[in-house]
């Protein structure tokens, strides 16, 4: 115990010096600034300003960038309640009861009890963080590569299981994912795969450059398809504080939210993109009278937002304990990381106490400025949700490009987020989802790596993978979770979580 | 993102196939599985003890092509979606104003074909004026201005105040200004005329504009 009190005020020591107070702020204000811009979610944000942390120090760099993915986030909300445009796939939610209570003239009220709901999970997962990073770090000391592997697995699994639609294309999406990943020299025996013979493509697919273009250009694309009015609330936003009423009714979704979303997000496989899912149909059950939602329940709102963000933050825990992204974003933190010359895993808590604990304790001052920036800013964002979107993608396209050409300076990085925003858009078109693929590309590359060793700790045989104990535990559990969605009666559930 | 689909079609039903999404989709898989198979057909496989560099992405391409068959044989047998509606004029103009962006940013060689370095200051506005026209509502005079107000902001922040390593503007620029004057002088200046130009724009042709929308009213495409 005294160890926690003890790493928290060293994170705090750094997070609130001048400079990482200020760096916390700015990248929470522009994070916020391009996630509110509709059709842009958290992943094509933080590629695109990516460069901009080039020139900070580690820990300021890294600082800023959670600081750009809490903003990111937060902004997909605002978008959400005054658009009704959710920005990516948690923000879905919020929509529902979000926009209604807008257009009743309480936008005001939804935005600040999500702020505040946020606030609160952000705390709570804060805590969780620094609780469980020093216990599952030496967790990590005992998985050797054949656990890794098995762990790996079971994150592609839940994956499958939690992405929307059918099972099937998500398993396609997962293996057309890895397979992408092994394009490039082969670390071992340093032959070319799948290259075309292009010198460019030796070193494989840059992460950046495939989210960017998945994400971010193939959305231009299929906004570009969709002639919708963009219902801008026209009411008054009203005030911005929820009154006691509303605190009331909200303070129990508040916190079953943030359970909810702090042990979603922890699972590897992008659990967190199920926390506010869940948290809905659970309020909506526990309401008295469910009829109220989807017409402005506060709930909705409070719950849902809680749970989005305390499992945005608890999703840190697999990438800084076990060095696994557990999703997209968490990707993109590898590849911010690697850039600063930090290989995310177990090592860096011991090797680098400063950078993990500043930027656990930056997480709360991150929230801390949302509430502080967003609530007086509401005016501003609901402006830029005003200009046409004719003129908004030609900007977003130019900021895209800029953004990609900055982290490698080459123009082929360039043309390639054209070639894989096409194949977005064409994987969409053909009701692929793209969010499982990425997460195949983030893991194909370790997954590759251990599987080769613990193939040749064990001379070859498959069988080591069921006779070590804990990886034989994760793969049960992986197995299980695939039966268990595909039975029938519970496909029907879930088919329900995901259309509500 | 099930808010932004339009409404559900009713299934039409065009001889055998019931799911044409999912007849594409299965071909689309199909072939991909096809081009790794045939791209990894020189590597080794190598054994489970020493895997070579095939093994996994030949295991994976006959995963994707089974998922893929499967998918052919159930658009067959399930009822399912229709194709959506496609349009090329989107992706046309998108990737060619991406296209355009990559080529004119700096010097690039493809075998015999090579371009000019012209840096951010065309490579910006024209990607925003060709990408523009990817919807059937561009305006010229919009996207115009729109470049000459973002380049100028994207040159200051990226070039000057962050100091990535982009090319901002052509080396012949330099000679049209005074010969002492150092680059982050000319970038200044040369994003300054911009913006100038931005605004006299804008005044020069504010009265053309038909009646004036209002903002809130617009219908926004999304």
């Amino acid at each position: 115990m005294g160890d926690f009190f003890s790493n928290l005020s060293l994170g705090f020591g750094v997070a609130l010096s001048l400079q990482n107070l200020g760096l916390a702020f700015l990248g929470c204000l522009v994070g916020t600034l391009i996630g509110v811009l509709p059709g842009v979610g958290p992943i094509a944000t933080i590629a695109m300003l990516l460069p901009i942390t080039f020139g900070l120090d580690p820990t300021g760099a890294l600082i800023m960038l959670a600081g750009i993915y809490y903003g990111a986030q937060y902004g997909g909300s605002t978008t959400a309640i005054l658009v009704n445009i959710p920005g990516e796939a948690t923000s879905v939610v919020t929509a529902l009861d979000g926009h209604q209570m807008a257009r009743q003239g309480r936008a005001g009220v939804a935005l600040g009890i999500a702020a505040i709901g946020s606030f609160f999970a952000g705390t709570v997962a804060t805590l969780v963080i620094a609780a469980l990073g020093a216990p599952l770090t030496k967790l990590a000391l005992v998985f050797g590569p054949t656990e890794y592997f098995s762990l790996m697995v079971m994150g592609l699994v839940f994956a499958v299981v939690l992405a929307r639609g059918s099972i099937l294309r998500a398993v396609a999406m997962i293996l057309v994912g890895v397979l992408l990943s092994t394009v490039g020299t082969d670390l071992e025996t340093g032959e070319e795969r799948m290259t075309f013979g292009l010198p460019f493509l030796a070193d494989g697919i840059d992460f950046a450059v495939l989210a960017m273009g998945i994400f971010g250009i193939a959305e231009i694309m299929r906004n570009l398809d969709h002639t919708e009015h963009r219902d801008v609330v026209r009411q008054a936003i009203g005030r911005l504080l929820p009154n006691k009423d509303d605190f009331r009714q909200s303070y129990k979704p508040v916190i079953r939210g943030t359970l909810i979303g702090s042990i979603l997000g922890i699972l590897p496989g992008n659990g967190a993109v199920l926390g506010p899912f869940a948290s809905y149909t659970l309020e909506k059950k526990l309401a008295k009278d469910p009829r109220r939602f989807g017409r402005g329940a506060i709930e909705g709102v409070a719950g849902p937002e809680s749970a989005n963000n305390a499992g945005a933050q608890t999703s840190f825990i697999p990438l800084l304990t076990l060095g696994i992204p557990p999703n997209a974003v968490m990707a993109l933190m590898v590849g911010a990381m690697t850039i600063h010359g930090i290989i995310p895993g177990p090592q860096v808590m011991t090797k680098n106490p400063t950078l993990f604990w500043g930027m656990i304790a930056s997480m709360w001052v991150g929230n801390l400025m949302l509430l502080v920036i967003n609530l007086p800013l509401v005016g501003m964002w609901v402006r830029l949700l005003k200009v046409p979107y004719r003129l908004m993608f030609p900007a977003i396209l130019m900021f895209c490009c800029i953004g990609i050409y900055s982290i490698n300076s080459l123009p082929t990085d360039v043309m390639f987020i054209g070639l894989f925003g096409f194949v977005g858009y064409v994987l969409i078109k053909f009701g692929f989802e793209p969010a499982p693929l990425l997460l195949g590309f983030v893991l194909g590359k370790l997954m590759e790596e251990n599987l080769r060793r613990a193939l040749i700790i064990s001379r070859g045989s498959l069988e080591t993978f069921i006779e070590r104990p804990i990886s034989a535990g994760l793969l049960a559990v992986a197995t299980i979770l695939l039966v268990i969605a595909l039975l029938p009666s519970i496909r029907k559930g879930r088919d329900e979580v995901f259309t509500e | 993102m099930s808010v932004l689909h339009e409404g559900p079609e009713p299934p039409r039903h065009h001889g055998p196939v019931r799911a044409p999404q999912s007849l594409a989709g299965g071909i689309l898989l199909i072939a991909l599985a096809a081009l790794a198979l045939w791209l990894t057909r020189d590597l080794d496989q190598g054994t489970l003890n020493a895997m070579g560099p095939a093994m996994l992405p030949r295991w994976l391409a006959i995963g994707v092509g089974l998922s893929g068959i499967a998918l052919l044989v159930l658009s067959f047998m399930k009822d399912g979606d229709p194709l959506e509606r496609w349009s090329l004029r989107g992706p046309v103009f998108v990737i060619g104003a991406i296209v355009a962006f990559a080529l004119t940013i700096r010097p690039f060689s493809f075998g015999s074909f090579a371009t000019p370095g012209l840096g951010l200051l065309f490579a910006g506005p024209l990607a925003i004026i060709l990408g523009g026209y990817a919807t059937n509502e561009a305006r010229l005079r919009d996207l115009v201005l729109l470049a000459l107000s973002l380049t100028p902001f994207c040159m200051v922040l990226f070039g000057d105040l962050l100091n990535l390593p982009i090319p901002v503007f052509p080396q012949a620029l330099t000679g049209l200004f005074p010969a002492d004057w150092s680059q982050k002088a000319v970038l200044r200046a040369t994003a300054g005329i911009m913006a100038a130009a931005a605004v006299i724009l804008f005044l020069t042709t504010r009265n053309r504009r038909p009646a004036p929308v209002d903002v809130a009213d617009h219908s926004g495409r999304i």
